[in-house]
């Protein structure tokens, strides 16, 4: 039995794990999709609103883009891991 | 599951045999090759468009002053504003040597980015962070690290959270995001392109005895053709943003927060 | 336009299917593969625990997120080469070409701003003057119909006076020359009436009688 396990535990284990960590990179990017979306769809509309602004706002959209996908990225960088 | 069986292992398609020097730290593969043909290209356009200033520009000269107004109107300025028309060099060379490299993704025959490889986006991170550290530093004196990580405004019971915090993302989380966001994109895009072309030649080329696999195999192939232009978009975004960051990082080192 | 969108779809497809080809082509070395599988047959003596685990530190890729280090001097080094040329060399004179080109275009555009204004107040000039002409013409055409007017009036005032006395003149003639022939008509009606009343009443009447009666009845004629 022990050894059952050993062998199942060594010859799945590299594809348990990487199937795991895309199902963590997949919940890890869940939430900075929605922040990115929001962030993306109120510039927009700042945009439209005032068009004069434009250069400021998309300058602060990619700021904060950034700021929320760096999340997603550190979910990502952990699948490598 | 198939199509994972199918992959070659990752080294095949990141790890690149070294072309001269041996597996020693000055081994020169296909990367470090790419990295010196973009910056031939860069100096070629930039060279022979600032050689001869015909007054009406044409040809190579309208492309680099059109790119260098580029970013001078939506980097330089827009993230700087006046003061940052000094800066636009530094800005321009980063963001058409990034995006030269960038490219090389959907070149045919080459068809990889060498950004795709953690260590040019890193030391390129690693400069920027040292260079709107260097400009705190000559701004705010040695100053800039405390006012850096101490936003004004903030309770006193609130410090000791805030400061920590803002000491992570602005010196260590900073570098990390620039260098990990031009690489996690140019590494997925080049994952995606090679998936789609992966499938393609399986159904198209060594399964082509079933007709099943000649129905679809026009469907992963209109895929890579989409996404070779989806790449194209990422390629320009990318340098982009990078450049766009790194110009945000120093401005906001010139002046303290008040 | 249709012709420009075929190429553009046709490049695509062509990059796309070069794209194939191109997919596999890099790897490890060949002494790191020749030394994974002697490591793995070594490992095939020892129970099946360690055969895997050989097997799978064998395969296992190396981390992307790993730095090559070679890779990153020379990434360094050719983004500084490039950052070098193009900041010393390149973008200086680019630049200088940019701002003279705005230099000059800005000279033109003030030249070209000074010269319309110059032709503006020129234009301007023009216009006074060919106003003051033209105000001068006016008076003169005034001035003319008013003299024209003053000569019409006085030829028909004297035309008029003229036809007036003229006029005039006939009526006295006229009046004298029917006084004359009036009287002319009198005399001779008295003498005939005389001769006649003579010749009718020579016998009755004495001259006294004759003569008074003739008077009323010319009288009576000449109411």
């Amino acid at each position: 039995m022990h050894t059952v396990i050993t062998l199942l535990a060594n010859d799945l284990g590299p594809s348990l794990k990487s199937g795991l960590g895309s199902i963590g990179y997949g919940l890890a990017a869940i939430g900075p999709g929605i922040g990115i979306g929001m962030i993306v769809g109120n510039s927009v509309q700042a945009m439209a609103r005032q068009p004069e602004m434009s250069g400021t706002v998309r300058t602060t959209m990619f700021l904060g883009i950034a700021f929320a996908e760096a999340l997603a990225l550190i979910g990502f960088v952990l699948t490598f891991i | 599951m198939i199509v994972a069986s199918l992959l070659p292992n990752i080294n095949e398609l990141f790890d690149w045999r070294s072309l001269a020097g041996g597996d020693t730290l000055l081994a020169f593969n296909k990367t470090a090759l790419m990295a010196f043909v973009s910056t031939a290209i860069c100096i070629a356009i930039f060279w022979t468009g600032s050689r001869k200033q015909a007054l009406v520009p044409t040809g190579i000269q309208n492309v680099a002053e059109m790119g260098y107004d580029m970013i001078e109107e939506n980097v330089s300025v827009a993230a700087m504003g006046e003061e940052g028309k000094g800066w636009t060099p530094y800005f321009a060379t980063l963001f058409f040597w990034i995006f030269f490299i960038n490219i090389w993704s959907i070149i045919p025959g080459i068809q990889f980015p060498a950004t795709a490889r953690i260590a040019i986006p890193l030391i390129l991170a690693l400069l920027s962070w040292a260079t709107f550290i260097g400009v705190g530093l000559i701004r705010q004196g040695p100053a800039y690290f405390w006012n850096s990580i101490n936003p004004p405004g903030v309770p006193i019971a609130l410090k000791f959270l805030v400061v920590p915090i803002e000491f992570f993302s602005k010196f260590l989380m900073r570098p990390f995001s620039l260098a990990v966001r031009l690489f996690a994109n140019m590494t997925a895009g080049h994952l995606i392109l090679t998936i789609f072309a992966i499938m393609t030649n399986e159904l198209l080329i060594v399964h082509s005895s079933g007709l099943y696999q000649v129905i679809f195999a026009p469907l992963p192939f209109l895929g890579l053709v989409a996404f070779t232009g989806f790449e194209v978009l990422v390629a320009v975004l990318q340098a982009y943003i990078f450049t766009i960051l790194t110009a945000v990082y120093v401005s906001e080192s010139m002046h303290a927060e008040h | 336009m249709r012709i420009r969108r075929l190429l553009v779809v046709a490049l695509i497809v062509g990059v796309s299917s070069a794209a194939m080809s191109s997919v596999a082509g890099a790897s490890g070395t060949v002494e790191e593969d020749r030394a994974c599988v002697e490591k793995v047959a070594d490992a095939k003596q020892t129970p099946d625990g360690e055969f895997y685990k050989a097997l799978d530190n064998c395969r296992k890729a190396k981390s992307l997120i790993v730095p090559a280090v070679s890779e990153m001097l020379w990434g360094g080094l050719a983004f500084l080469i490039v950052a070098g040329v193009l900041m010393k060399f390149a973008f200086p004179s680019l630049r200088k070409g940019i701002k003279a080109r705005e230099e000059k275009i800005r000279s033109d555009l003030e030249g070209a701003e000074q010269s319309r204004i110059e032709a503006e107040a020129e234009r301007s000039r023009y216009e006074a003057q060919i106003g003051d002409a033209r105000s001068e013409a006016n008076g003169i055409i005034e001035e003319a119909r008013r003299d024209a007017d003053r000569v019409r009036k006085d030829l028909l005032a004297k035309a008029e006076s003229d036809s007036a006395e003229v006029r005039q003149r006939a009526n006295e003639d006229l009046q004298l020359a029917r006084d004359r022939a009036l009287s002319d008509v009198q005399q001779q009606v008295t003498d005939i009436s005389i001769g006649l009343a003579e010749k009718i009443v020579e016998h009755n009447l004495d001259p006294a009688t004759q003569q008074a009666l003739v008077e009323s009845y010319i009288n009576s004629v000449d109411r």
